[in-house]
């Protein structure tokens, strides 16, 4: 589109880099936020492990510092706490800046040929409303009377005031509508800029995978956000101002009379599509970075496309599989464990589809291809352990198991997690110009997935042992004693696990400003982010570009022997303009 | 090449071997799996679980290879050439949609199958009050503690004969046993590992589910859904009786439970705590 407002370069430095209205700017804030929090809620993770293996001894190192009171131990109110905050910053301040954030952020403008987003200025907001958000639920930790302690998913009545006197909870429930809106307002942003802002001949069909992915995400943020921000609303009131939405009368002798099932529609509704707001992105993603460094097209482009459709309307309709214990009818129960099932037809389109993109191909196994196949296989455990989850008579016993903790992190946690370190590595010669060490990228591949592997099939066994999900500990009933071997295992692989995301953190940092400077276009990827120089200049493309072909025409006949990629804005040889 | 490609992973083996290392010499002698279920719906619940982790693991299996085999036969070398297919073409479009309904089929459909079956013969089946030998228990649940009601010799709930445990249930042999629930301040999820059974205690309303013990001794009760502080420490004793026994334990407790309900000269007790009794009606049957 020619008629894009162009604002002259901020010199003041808050215009520039904190106020900045750039998208480019934006996502690196997104990134720099979301690492800092993926890193604090890692840390929680570590802490929970270790209580979970050494139930009451003293957290070492850092257990003095932060439960001065108790002498370094974790105490059960405490445990509560670390996992309901680990839960809520993983997805909400961890993986949503990161995949949503940054990744949407830095592509789509540079990937449809935009000089920025349609909304600069909302844009800005959405950002800061985040901020605002991890601020609040930072500071709900160091309230009187408690932090959160009802888990992330914060059913009532636990989460009401019958069962969390806390001020924590009430600003839990705020945090999460403002990380809510903040997804809202990226969501609107993201999908008009697809819809008004592409580049001439960058029609639907020619959109990268990735772009595709974070649009359908955006559709199920701006559809299903407003359900959670309602339902926190809600428990606002009930924990505030003494209405009764989710607490029955039962309770209130008889005053008020809500239903605390209530909540769990409302959280699940939007709940399960959240499943599918963090990886959506993450297939788009691989979608496209298999293709590039296979250096063949991505196998039935159209036939992802349509999947990903299939499961951004389907993802609403399957919730209920959430709630096979809550006394759900039988008809209910029944229609949405078919359902659920009927979802895995996508997701096993899309595997159908990965596979034969790299079937034949010529492999570049770098980092960012090693993280993409990651993918595949860590979605491929949790996607499958998802039927037993999603069929009543295995689910009854494996409901609130750590079958199901082991199920969705390797699903949503883990492959959204890899899905991002692809991008990262993908992504990081454009943004900040300089390489990232491959050598170190690859120690950081295998030293991540072999221990997160580990972990989470260990939780597979524990829960078809039956081992209840957050407890404090396991060693107080006798059934489960017997069990604790798998939780020290699982524990000693968590320590490889987060250990090995130093060397991330060692080559994200050294790289970022002492690494090796990056070309224009280093994986030779033809899709128009690598067509702008690097560092990308202020507002990305000097001229608006003209797309000419689509963004996988690897290894094309046409482009003889010496070179097996093409710019999308480069016309085919050979073919008619 | 395979050679080469597998010394090239050489830390990634190490690592594998290390962590299994640890894991064999923590597991020596421990227990990997479930008790044996000692309910007749537990069987079903083990049947299913392991053809989906047979038919699970066949699917693993097929896509691992498929990984595997690109990445070690179509590694990029000098001059060689990724074949150009956008598998856009009828044919790779007629392939995927077969393939997908086959592994639906396989995967999923059969899965649906057995579940549905499974599903409408026993696990939807509540048992009617008017069923021979149906022992029926009101489960009430509290932050931390689950509190039984058995309606005693005289079938009636809310009456003095009635039978009140807490933390441990006491149930007959080879009998459905009919549980209905309720809690009293937040969620809490009655779980029976042995009997694979799990249901939520939901305030404010009434859930019922119902298990067949099939054998005789103690088992195992949890609570499931996080309820609190204690969460963790709110579990109990479920003692399943053989028919005789049981109904010695029955007419001996029933007993009990009326003097304890009266004072010592024969007057009923306003016990507040202990009149949590609702009328049994079969609410899955609306």
């Amino acid at each position: 589109m020619s008629g894009q407002h162009i604002h002259p370069v901020p010199t003041n430095f808050f215009r520039k880099h904190v106020f900045s209205v750039d998208h480019k700017v934006i996502a690196k804030q997104f990134l720099w936020f979301g690492l800092i929090w993926l890193g604090i809620g890692g840390i929680m993770a570590m802490i929970i492990r270790w209580q979970l293996a050494n139930p009451g001894e003293p957290v070492p190192l850092i257990g003095g510092m932060l439960f001065p009171r108790t002498g370094g131990v974790v105490d059960p109110a405490t445990y509560n706490t670390l996992f309901t905050m680990h839960g809520t910053i993983m997805i909400f301040l961890g993986l949503t800046p990161m995949l949503i954030g940054a990744v949407g952020n830095w592509c789509i403008p540079l990937m449809i040929g935009a000089r920025d987003m349609i909304f600069p200025t909302l844009n800005m907001l959405s950002f800061w409303a985040m901020f605002l958000g991890g601020a609040v639920g930072f500071i709900s930790l160091f309230v009187p009377l408690g932090a959160t302690e009802a888990g992330w998913t914060g059913y009532p009545t636990l989460s009401t005031t019958v069962g969390t006197v806390g001020a924590g909870e009430t600003l839990w429930t705020v945090a999460v509508f403002l990380i809510g809106a903040s997804s809202i307002m990226g969501g609107i942003n993201y999908m008009t800029t697809v819809i008004r802002l592409r580049a001439p001949g960058m029609t639907w069909g020619r959109l990268p995978l990735t772009v595709w992915g974070i649009f359908y995400t955006s559709v199920l943020n701006v559809l299903f956000i407003p359900v959670i921000g309602s339902a926190m609303i809600l428990l606002f009131l009930d924990r505030v101002f003494g209405t009764t939405f989710y607490v029955p009368a039962s309770i209130m002798q008889g005053a008020g009379g809500g239903d605390p099932i209530l909540y769990q529609h409302l959280f699940w509704i939007f709940g399960h599509p959240e499943v599918y707001i963090l990886i959506l992105p993450a297939w788009g993603i691989i979608g496209d970075l298999l293709s590039f460094f296979a250096r063949k097209p991505a196998f039935g482009y159209r036939t992802q496309v349509g999947a990903m459709f299939a499961v951004t309307l389907l993802s609403a309709v399957v919730y209920g599989h959430h709630m096979f214990t809550t006394g759900m009818s039988a008809m209910l129960g029944e229609s949405f464990m078919l359902l659920t099932m009927i979802i895995s037809v996508p997701a096993e389109i899309l595997f159908f589809c990965w596979l034969h993109t790299i079937w034949k191909g010529s492999l570049r196994l770098t980092t960012p291809m090693l993280f993409s196949i990651g993918v595949i296989f860590v979605f491929g455990l949790g996607g499958l352990t998802g039927i037993y989850c999603a069929t009543i008579g295995t689910d009854i016993f494996l409901h609130d198991t750590y079958f199901v903790v082991g199920h969705f992190h390797l699903t949503m946690a883990a492959s959204a997690l890899f899905s991002v370190f692809a991008g990262i590595y993908f992504w990081f010669p454009k943004m900040f110009a300089r390489q990232m060490s491959e050598r170190l990228g690859k120690a950081h591949f295998w030293l991540t997935v072999i221990p997160l592997t580990y972990v989470f099939c260990i939780m597979f066994a524990m829960g078809y042992a039956g081992m209840p999900r957050r407890y404090y500990d396991h060693t107080s009933a006798e059934y489960l004693q017997a069990l604790q071997h798998m939780n020290t295992a699982a524990t000693h692989a968590a320590f490889v696990l987060g250990a090995a995301q130093l060397i991330f953190v060692y080559n994200f940092i050294k790289s970022r400003w002492w690494g090796k400077p990056a070309s224009q276009n280093p994986w030779e990827v033809g899709t128009l982010d690598w067509t702008v120089e690097t560092p990308v200049p202020h507002y990305n493309f000097k001229e608006i570009p003209t797309v000419h072909t689509g963004p996988h025409e690897f290894s094309h006949p046409a482009l003889g022997d010496d070179r097996d990629w093409i710019y999308v804005t480069e016309p085919m040889p050979g073919s008619a303009k | 090449m395979f050679i080469q490609a597998m010394r090239r992973l050489t830390p990634a083996w190490t690592a594998v071997a290390l962590l299994l290392c640890s894991g064999l010499a923590e597991a020596q002698g421990k227990r990997w799996a479930p008790l044996e279920p000692a309910s007749d719906y537990g069987w079903r619940f083990g049947e299913l679980f392991w053809l989906i982790t047979t038919l699970c693991t066949i699917a693993f299996t097929i896509v691992v290879i498929l990984i595997a085999i690109p990445v070690l036969r179509d590694r990029a070398k000098p001059g060689k050439k990724a074949s150009f297919d956008h598998g856009s073409s009828l044919h790779d479009k007629r392939l995927t949609a077969v393939i997908s309904v086959i592994t639906f089929i396989v995967l999923d459909a059969w899965v649906l199958v057995i579940a549905m079956r499974d599903l409408r013969e026993a696990y939807w089946q509540i048992p009617e009050v008017q069923e021979p030998g149906v022992h029926r228990v009101q489960v009430l649940a509290q932050q931390w503690a689950w509190n039984f009601r058995h309606a005693g010799l005289d079938g009636e709930f809310g009456t003095p004969d009635d039978i009140i445990e807490m933390n441990q249930l006491t149930v007959p042999k080879d009998r459905p046993v009919s549980l209905q629930m309720t809690s009293k301040d937040v969620i809490h999820s009655l779980f029976l590992p042995e009997m694979r059974m799990k249901k939520d205690a939901n305030p404010g309303a009434v859930n019922e589910t119902w298990f067949k013990p099939i054998t005789a001794g103690e088992f195992t009760i949890l609570c499931a859904e996080l309820c609190g502080y204690a969460h963790y420490q709110m579990h109990g004793k479920l003692h399943v009786l053989e028919d005789e026994a049981f109904n010695e334990w029955e007419a001996e407790a029933s007993e009990l439970g009326v003097i304890s309900n009266t004072s010592d000269q024969g007057e009923p007790v306003e016990d507040e705590e202990a009149q949590w009794a609702w009328d049994w009606q079969e609410y899955a049957k609306r």
